[in-house]
């Protein structure tokens, strides 16, 4: 099964019926000149690009903005109008003091599969205390939570508050919670890299091309910046195939990472099998 | 003097689509009520083309492989880098300068309320960038 575990659904059309909702979305996450997409052409980029179904991101940064970005509701809306094509992670402003309600009921009212933060937008540390019921909620509901981490394209998002190395004490104090490091902490990425060897529940996604092609840009990171063994010795099993859909089309990212030099069972891991297991859908050998 | 504006939609079915539209501009032409003039046929994108080729499968293969030996995938082109007018990257290099290749329209005579074409010839749009949801105008315009 190919997953892509980073993608944003901000353009589909089933979300966003008028033209105010639709530059609301293109203005917060910055992707300005984009247009629409119908959600059965969606369906078929997916399928050009062999990709069984894409992880689509709840954004809730409604303390400071006049609604979320996406909605859990509205990620639910995507899952019911494309029914086993798209995975739902819910959004919940922890600077709200209805955040845990509100995540409590994306898990248990409509289906969610996970939670996803981006700190840099919230401007909060990993460390921030309103951060831990959230955490405990998912780690008890056996939810993974996926943050951003390092580089945000996305406007207002000042970079420190996603240093890599600063979640480290959720890491810690949430075994039993999966969390995923976005596009590998870029610039910080020997940061991820200790993460992902330390921490059997750390994992991180390949949405992290910002220059070049994608087949430059990852032979880059993991062929020159790194020796290929360490991906394919040492955290193949940590390492989840991302787009970050629509600042890359999902074919040209997916193209990067099948022209890497590695192993055919390495990439059957970046592309899907190492997804199912941070979903909970699979056991992860440990040894 | 007749100035009719059509403006047409297609979808592209993968990255390099050779779509024949040849009887969508005759039924432009005939709709338009023009009976002697000219047509022009003009793409509205920079990563497409409008081009007159013989509608076969294998010259529409050498035309796909001719342009790829031109202008291969994997250069390392300029236009790769994070675009803030759009907040997406910049990933097809190649579709602009196929573009440039191929053109980004085509005229044709209109004869007695008809489209004059070579016996070999038809009319295609061209894509470079595929898959997409594409526009193209026919602009007819004569007596």
């Amino acid at each position: 099964m190919v997953i892509d575990i980073h993608a944003h659904p901000v353009l589909f059309d089933v979300i966003n019926p008028d033209d105010e909702t639709l530059s609301f979305r293109k203005k917060q996450l910055g992707v300005y000149k984009s247009g629409r997409v119908p959600l059965d052409f969606a369906l078929r980029l997916m399928d050009d690009a062999g990709i069984d179904k894409t992880l689509i991101l709840g954004e809730d940064y409604s303390a400071d903005s006049p609604r979320p970005l996406v909605s859990n509701d509205e990620i639910k809306t995507v899952l019911d109008a494309a029914p086993g094509h798209f995975i739902g992670f819910a959004g919940a402003d922890p600077r709200k003091e209805d955040a845990k309600d509100e995540l409590e009921r994306a898990f248990s009212k409509l289906g969610l599969s996970g939670l996803y933060l981006n700190l840099s937008r919230l401007r909060m540390f990993p460390d921030d205390e309103r951060l831990l019921p959230l955490m405990k909620l998912c780690e008890d509901s056996g939810k993974p939570v996926i943050f951003n981490s390092g580089y945000s394209w996305m406007p207002d998002t000042p970079a420190k508050y996603s240093e890599p190395v600063r979640f480290e004490d959720i890491a810690c104090a949430f075994p039993r919670l999966r969390i995923c490091l976005s596009h590998l902490g870029w610039p910080w990425h020997m940061q991820t890299v200790m993460m992902l060897m330390k921490y059997p529940n750390v994992y991180t996604d390949t949405s992290l091309v910002y220059m070049g092609t994608p087949t430059a840009w990852y032979s880059q990171i993991f062929t020159k910046e790194m020796d290929i063994g360490w991906l394919q010795n040492s955290f193949a099993d940590k390492v989840m195939f991302g787009s970050d859909l629509p600042r890359w089309r999902q074919v040209r990212a997916m193209k990067g990472l099948r022209d890497l030099p590695v192993r055919k069972d390495v990439l059957e891991r970046l592309l899907g099998r190492n997804a199912e297991e941070f979903l909970g859908w699979r056991e992860r050998d440990d040894r | 003097m007749i100035v009719k504006l059509y403006e047409k939609q297609l979808e592209s079915k993968k990255e390099f689509d050779l779509i024949l539209i040849t009887d969508q501009v005759r039924e432009a032409v005939a709709d338009s009520g023009v009976k002697d003039g000219l047509c022009a046929v003009i793409t509205q994108h920079t990563t497409t083309g409008i081009m007159v080729n013989e509608g076969l499968p294998d010259v529409e293969k050498d035309i796909e492989i001719l342009l790829e030996k031109l202008v291969p995938h994997d250069d390392p082109y300029v236009h790769t880098r994070m675009l803030p007018s759009y907040g997406t990257c910049s990933g097809n290099s190649p579709g602009h300068l196929k573009s440039l290749l191929a053109g980004n329209h085509c005229l044709f005579p209109v004869i007695d309320g008809k489209l004059v074409l070579g016996h070999a010839q038809d009319i295609y749009f061209a894509e470079f960038d595929g898959l997409l949801r594409r526009k193209y105008y026919i602009h007819i315009m004569g007596e």
